[in-house]
């Protein structure tokens, strides 16, 4: 009566191994979880409970950054409660997850050259996609835009595993300074890719998925909404698509960027 | 062995433990983590007759202990929740409560209607109570003369037991209660969401996009606890008991307050699992407590002494 193992996506206790901070507000914390990191794909999700008792009632959703041996790793920004919590959790914590969710990026057949572009915490879930499509041989163009020069994170691996990367800073402290789509504008004009994947704020996105659709290039997005259930139930996290309201938990996070609605008014109103 | 069934009207339920509508789908979300076949009931998310598309987003904010929520009732329709919802849920064995929403009289009583041909719904819950639309929903919960309007239309049309669920956001919940019970209802469920409100002071605005959104979670128990305690007493029909309910023991005061049965709402979205582990909890305490039958536990509250 269950659901076939493949598609299983079961709850578990996890050890963190390590939590690192890498700058100023944003951490990478590292999770013993085989099975997950064995079945995951890159851009799908793990949600965490990541607070005991019901102070942080809900779980959060976190983009799984890497995956690798026995580990998973999650690349993570305190902005509120829930980050927080996930910041006080050090080597030796348990953390519940479910995982992995979702439906990440796919990878088409016959692809050449990838163009990625990451808009601060965007790198997220940018870095399996990034090695995958490496190991594929196909050629990466990376794009990364951040505040400064210390929070372009992971840049490190996306330098080592693309054949092009460039930046951009909002105070020029390294890179171009402006933003990330003025870059990806440039990339796109001088270095056609085949298809661009997108992450970060849904204004970048939005802009960075018009560039591509008007240059004709196949453009994938990861969007972010507020989650309850994380498994399809409670339709907390919809997207307007051309289908209609989507669920991010389940037919996304990543989503078609031709299909997406963007402007609320688009959507037609409550009922 | 303990006798844990439970009696719902003319529906008796292998046990008192059910899923509150809105936070389980239609249970094919949660299968993977729960075997639904272990559940007393599986009440389903609101259908109404057409399509409704819902609120925009954001349509969730945690608050302490708890969580407000403005979905809006988002569902494909009735006729689309026949083909793909029921027919899913023709193949498992569990009793199937559909959740009954509408706009108006007319709307309530053609859904339950087009219901009445499908032969897997056990029963109905008139939803009355959803403070995130417009027309219909609460309006219809909060004052008696229009619940007492709707029970009555939709028990005209229906051939199954009536459930209608109450809203908190009243003065005087056992007085709705009772409208509801004059009116044919063979059962209560209470408490729905308690509306409420969220503002992020760092950018001065609400945190949920309808400004106003449905508070659920441990934050609402008392006041839910309360409006079980006060309708059990007022009405002689069986009360389906919810509100914050995380673990058996939460579950076991609703049965002392004078509940005949507990949904587990939005305890599903923090463990999956949330409904089995509750049922097996409820079974431990009633042999640790020498009790024979879950039912004996139903306003068995001492207060006396």
């Amino acid at each position: 009566m269950c659901a076939r193992a493949e598609d299983a996506a079961l709850l578990e206790r996890m050890e963190v191994l390590a939590n690192d901070r890498i700058c100023e507000g944003v951490g990478i914390v590292t999770l013993a979880a085989p099975r997950i990191a064995a079945s995951v794909r890159p851009g799908q999700f793990v949600h965490l409970k990541v607070g005991s008792g019901t102070s942080v009632l809900l779980r959060r959703p976190f983009s799984v950054h890497r995956a690798s041996g026995d580990a998973i790793e999650i690349l993570y920004q305190v902005l509120g409660r829930g980050t927080r919590e996930l910041s006080l959790r050090g080597a030796g914590d348990a953390l519940d997850a479910i995982g992995p969710l979702g439906n990440g990026w796919t990878m088409p057949d016959g692809l050449t050259h990838a163009l990625l572009v990451a808009g601060g915490l965007g790198a997220a879930p940018m870095g399996m996609l990034a090695e995958r499509l490496s190991q594929r041989g196909v050629a990466v163009s990376f794009a990364q835009g951040a505040p400064n020069v210390s929070r372009l994170v992971a840049r490190g691996l996306f330098e080592s595993v693309s054949r092009r990367y460039e930046c951009s800073t909002d105070d020029g402290s390294e890179g171009s300074r402006g933003l990330v789509t003025e870059v990806s504008a440039r990339l796109l004009e001088a270095h056609p890719p085949d298809i661009v994947y997108a992450c970060g704020p849904e204004a970048m996105q939005r802009a960075v998925a018009s560039q591509a659709l008007a240059a004709g290039v196949p453009c994938q997005v990861s969007l972010e909404r507020l989650m309850a259930c994380g498994v399809g139930a409670c339709l907390s996290c919809v997207v307007g698509t051309v289908r209609g309201p989507e669920r991010a938990c389940f037919e996304g996070p990543v989503f078609d960027a031709a299909d997406v609605l963007w402007d609320p008014s688009e959507i037609p109103p409550g009922h | 062995m303990v006798d844990m069934s439970a009696k719902i009207g003319s529906l008796i339920l292998r046990n008192p433990v059910m899923t509150a509508s809105g936070t389980f789908g239609s249970g094919r979300e949660y299968a993977r983590f729960v075997d639904l076949e272990k559940l007393g009931a599986l009440v389903t998310k609101g259908v109404s007759l057409r399509p409704w598309r819902g609120n925009s987003s954001p349509r969730i904010a945690e608050t302490a202990s708890g969580m407000l929520n403005s979905i809006g009732l988002q569902n494909p329709g009735v006729e689309v929740f026949c083909e793909r919802d029921l027919a899913w849920l023709a193949d498992i064995d569990v009793p199937v409560i559909v959740n009954v929403s509408g706009h108006s009289v007319e709307e309530y009583v053609a859904v339950i209607e087009r219901l009445e041909r499908e032969k897997s719904v056990a029963a109905y819950e008139v939803n009355i109570s959803c403070p995130n639309v417009d027309a219909g929903g609460m309006a219809f919960g909060t004052e008696c003369a229009p619940a007492a309007e709707v029970t009555r239309a939709c028990r005209r049309a229906s051939s199954r037991p009536l459930i209608v669920k109450l809203s908190p956001n009243v003065t005087d919940v056992a007085a709705i209660a009772k409208a509801v019970e004059s009116e044919g209802a063979d059962a209560v469920s209470l408490i729905n969401t308690l509306l409420g409100m969220s503002i992020d002071a760092s950018t001065r605005r609400p945190r949920l996009a309808r400004v106003v959104g449905g508070l659920s979670g441990p934050a609402v128990k008392p006041v839910a606890l309360r409006m079980v305690w006060q309708v059990a007493a007022a009405v002689r029909v069986p009360v389906v008991g919810m509100g914050g309910i995380m673990s058996a023991e939460d579950a076991v005061e609703f049965l002392l307050a004078g509940a005949t049965a507990v949904a587990i709402g939005t305890a599903n979205f923090v463990d999956p699992a949330s409904t089995t582990r509750i049922l097996s909890g409820l079974e431990a305490y009633c042999r640790d407590n020498a009790v024979e039958r879950v039912a004996d536990l139903t306003g068995a509250l001492v207060t006396e002494g």
